[in-house]
């Protein structure tokens, strides 16, 4: 019996498109589009050189050291800064147009005029500070050793870096990856419309499928338990193509512990499932209003656990940190990260502990819906 | 005006699911907003906001006493025990976001004039760490220039003097009074969200109506109604134009009950219109989906992917400034990304004469060219259909 069930379930299933696009086709797509969005954050690529201006007066034409070290970062592949030398009032123009972040008018102290204050004009102004400090060392170490003005020329030139960086872990911290492993755990709870499905398609008050099936001689909870592992097996083997797409296509980084992604991605396959059944089971509506329960849930689950902004997940921590344990799709995600970044297993241990009650709850939960039921009619 | 009428009972049938969908969106956007301008608060240099970090010295000497003040100035310090784990979980929940570990025996090489570095572990990415870097480097590299051009310099004279020269900085004039800057970004983020839920809202509604009217046995039961098919697709246009238009208008209505005491200024002006075009541009652009699909289900599909990947490849979702050249070239093929441009310069405005405004013009003006060019395909789409 049991092969018989699975096998027509596992045919039907298939051919519903629609369920395999959300349960497949839609994630896939999201990884994509967020490939694209993020494949530019990690990398240095992200400068652009800062269109600045600096104003021509008197001042300016004396200082020839601050016009070499301005000359000196505006030149280059590398460079800092374009820049343009103007007057004031065509500076004051090209600032009110928007076509510079700020511009330059040497006097004492040298000062920066901006009309709003963003990345690119405090870069600006670090360059200043550094140069107005600078410059007063030199002169308190000319003042008291004046004959070393060459040396201290050429040493000015060498700036050294002094820090270093040592990771916390072994893991190279990479926040690109966090986006991507919510991204599963959504896929997983996207598992949630086969779930559904199961319900529809085997109460016999909710489809006339269901109202069929139900009239074989076939123990109820049996028939609900082969089904359901039809669906299960098709979003298993789902979430593993998709796994396989991040790491071979996309190639994400999942850390050297195989194995347990592995097991991670297949309890969070069940958490998916029977999330989906229970929804469909207690919500007494139509499929429209269950469809946008579940995605309603999941995405604002998949929100929570920072898939559209990262340090959404921090700011649940730190304000609110029992939401991020009741929150099925941050679990998903930090037991994915700590299998990442962390050496130990404690964390991570927690995490899919907490999963799992939520699936037996899950499960009970359909069991004491679905139990039981005698139709008068249908 | 049965055809108006029998829109809207559609609309009004859908509308649970539209205002659930609504709902969270609008929910997700302001959520966002507030989050992502708080963090563009801290990163604002000339507001000074400080990080939290952790300065773990394995030993004591004026030099490092006077690091450790020098970036007092734009850091917290936060007490942390020095175990391996506990570092991790605090750089995992961004109890701080910068470690920072002075080795032992480093003042002592560093007045040497030895090649030595501090330690550090952070979170990556975070883009007040960069001024602790800067901060860090800049105060030992003149400490560099004392010591190796004043051999002999003593550390309690060197800090003195580094404590002189770190206190000089430019003077920052900044144009706009500060609330009105920050104003703008608050705006700025709510308006770039804009189009995430609008462009679901709308295709959701409008394809939803297309279906039902492109269905071929209701079609052919219009057909011979003694209404004049101008009349009718007059009246459908009408139903359509005032879904967008509601929807928009209920958009526009929450920023201003978010943030409705400074609200009243040119920028949000141009917010406005540049969303109401964007309205024209997202409408026309459902007309043409709502004519290309098929079924419910398709509506959802196309729904989701379109507003999805619109929103991250054109800067709803990531900035546009940190997206990949060839990213943006292809995003400048969809409204999304002038609409989102504009919003960006709007933000910036200070004035508002022409040459100022030049570029935004530019982009609403795309963003409509967008709207007939969409609009033109669904039609001939439309005709295609009917003739087959």
């Amino acid at each position: 019996m049991f092969a018989h069930i699975f096998m027509y379930r596992l045919k039907c299933l298939l051919r519903d498109r629609e369920t395999i696009f959300w349960t497949l086709i839609f994630p896939l797509l999201l990884a994509v589009f967020f490939n694209m969005a993020f494949s530019n954050l990690n990398n240095g690529e992200t400068f652009k050189a800062i269109d600045i201006a600096v104003v021509d007066n008197e001042q300016y034409q004396e200082d020839q050291y601050f016009r070499s070290a301005l000359n000196e970062v505006s030149q280059g592949y590398d460079r800092l800064f374009n820049l343009v030398v103007v007057s004031k009032d065509k500076a004051e123009q090209l600032l009110n147009d928007n076509l510079i972040a700020g511009y330059i008018v040497v006097e004492t102290p040298l000062k920066l005029v901006v009309n709003k204050s963003g990345m690119n004009q405090s870069i600006i102004k670090n360059f200043l500070d550094n140069y107005i400090q600078t410059v007063s060392a030199v002169n308190s170490i000319l003042t008291v050793n004046p004959s070393r003005q060459q040396e201290l020329f050429n040493d000015l030139g060498n700036r050294r870096q002094y820090v270093k960086e040592v990771p916390g872990t072994k893991a190279e911290p990479n926040n690109v990856l966090l986006y991507f492993y919510t991204l599963i755990a959504m896929a997983c709870f996207y598992g949630g419309f086969f779930g559904m499905r199961e319900i529809t398609d085997t109460q016999p008050n909710i489809s006339p499928l269901a109202a069929r099936i139900n009239t074989a001689p076939v123990h109820k909870l049996k028939l609900f338990v082969y089904s359901m592992s039809a669906s299960l097996l098709i979003h298993i083997v789902e979430m593993l193509v998709m796994l396989m797409f991040l790491r071979f296509a996309i190639r994400i980084d999942f850390g050297t512990k195989t194995g347990y992604v592995l097991l991670t991605t297949i309890v969070g396959s069940i958490a998916g499932n029977t999330f989906g059944a229970f929804i469909s089971a207690i919500v007494k509506k139509s499929e429209n209003i269950k469809v946008g329960i579940l995605i309603c849930v999941s995405m604002a689950g998949s929100f929570l656990a920072g898939m559209m902004y990262q340090n959404m997940k921090y700011i649940v921590a730190q304000k609110i940190p029992i939401l991020s344990y009741l929150n099925p799709i941050n679990l998903l995600t930090d037991a994915f990260y700590c299998l990442y970044y962390y050496d130990g297993f404690l964390r991570y241990t927690v995490n899919i502990g907490i999963l799992l009650i939520f699936v037996i709850a899950f499960c009970l939960g359909i069991y004491f819906i679905i139990r039981r039921r005698k139709y008068a009619s249908l | 005006m049965q055809v108006f009428k029998l829109c809207l009972k559609i609309l009004k049938k859908n509308l649970p699911l539209m205002l659930m969908y609504i709902s969270i969106f609008v929910v997700v956007s302001i959520i966002m907003t507030f989050a992502t301008a708080n963090e563009q608060q801290k990163e604002n240099p000339f507001s000074q906001a400080k990080s939290n970090i952790a300065f773990i010295s394995e030993e004591n000497s004026p030099l490092i006493d006077g690091l450790k003040q020098e970036l007092g100035k734009i850091a917290n310090f936060v007490e942390l025990p020095g175990k391996t784990d506990a570092l991790q979980d605090a750089l995992y929940f961004r109890v701080v976001t910068y470690i920072l570990r002075i080795p032992e025996g480093f003042t002592e090489s560093f007045m040497k004039g030895e090649d030595v570095q501090v330690e550090k572990t952070v979170v990556p990415n975070s883009y007040s760490n960069t001024y602790i870097d800067l901060t860090i480097d800049k105060y030992l590299n003149i400490a560099r220039l004392y010591v190796q051009q004043m051999g002999d310099i003593s550390q309690e004279s060197l800090v003195r003097h580094l404590k002189r020269d770190l206190f000089n900085g430019a003077s920052v004039e900044l144009r706009t009074t500060a609330n009105d800057s920050r104003n703008n970004i608050y705006l700025n983020y709510y308006y770039n969200y804009f189009p995430y839920a609008l462009l679901y809202v709308l295709i959701l509604g409008m394809a939803e109506l297309m279906l039902v009217f492109n269905d071929s046995d209701l079609k052919k039961r219009n057909a011979c109604s003694p209404l004049s098919s101008k009349n009718m697709n007059m009246q459908f246009m009408l139903a359509n134009v005032m879904f967008t238009f509601v929807s928009w208008l209920i958009m526009v209505a929450f920023c201003f009950v978010l943030n409705f005491k400074s609200s009243f200024n040119m920028n949000t002006v141009y917010f406005i219109i540049n969303s109401f075009v964007f309205a024209i541009s997202g409408a026309s652009m459902s007309f043409l989906i709502g004519n290309l699909v098929k079924s419910r289900g398709a509506i959802a599909a196309v729904s989701n992917v379109v507003t999805l990947g619109l929103s991250f490849i054109s800067g709803v979702f990531v900035p546009q400034e940190f997206l990949g050249s060839f990213v943006l070239k292809i995003a400048s093929f969809t409204p999304t990304y002038w609409f989102v441009r504009a919003n960006n310069m709007i933000a910036g405005l200070t004035q508002f004469d022409f040459a100022s405004m030049e570029h935004v013009l530019s982009g609403m003006l795309v963003q409509v060219c967008f709207a007939l060019a969409f609009f033109a395909v669904a039609m001939v789409i439309a005709k295609k259909k009917r003739l087959s």
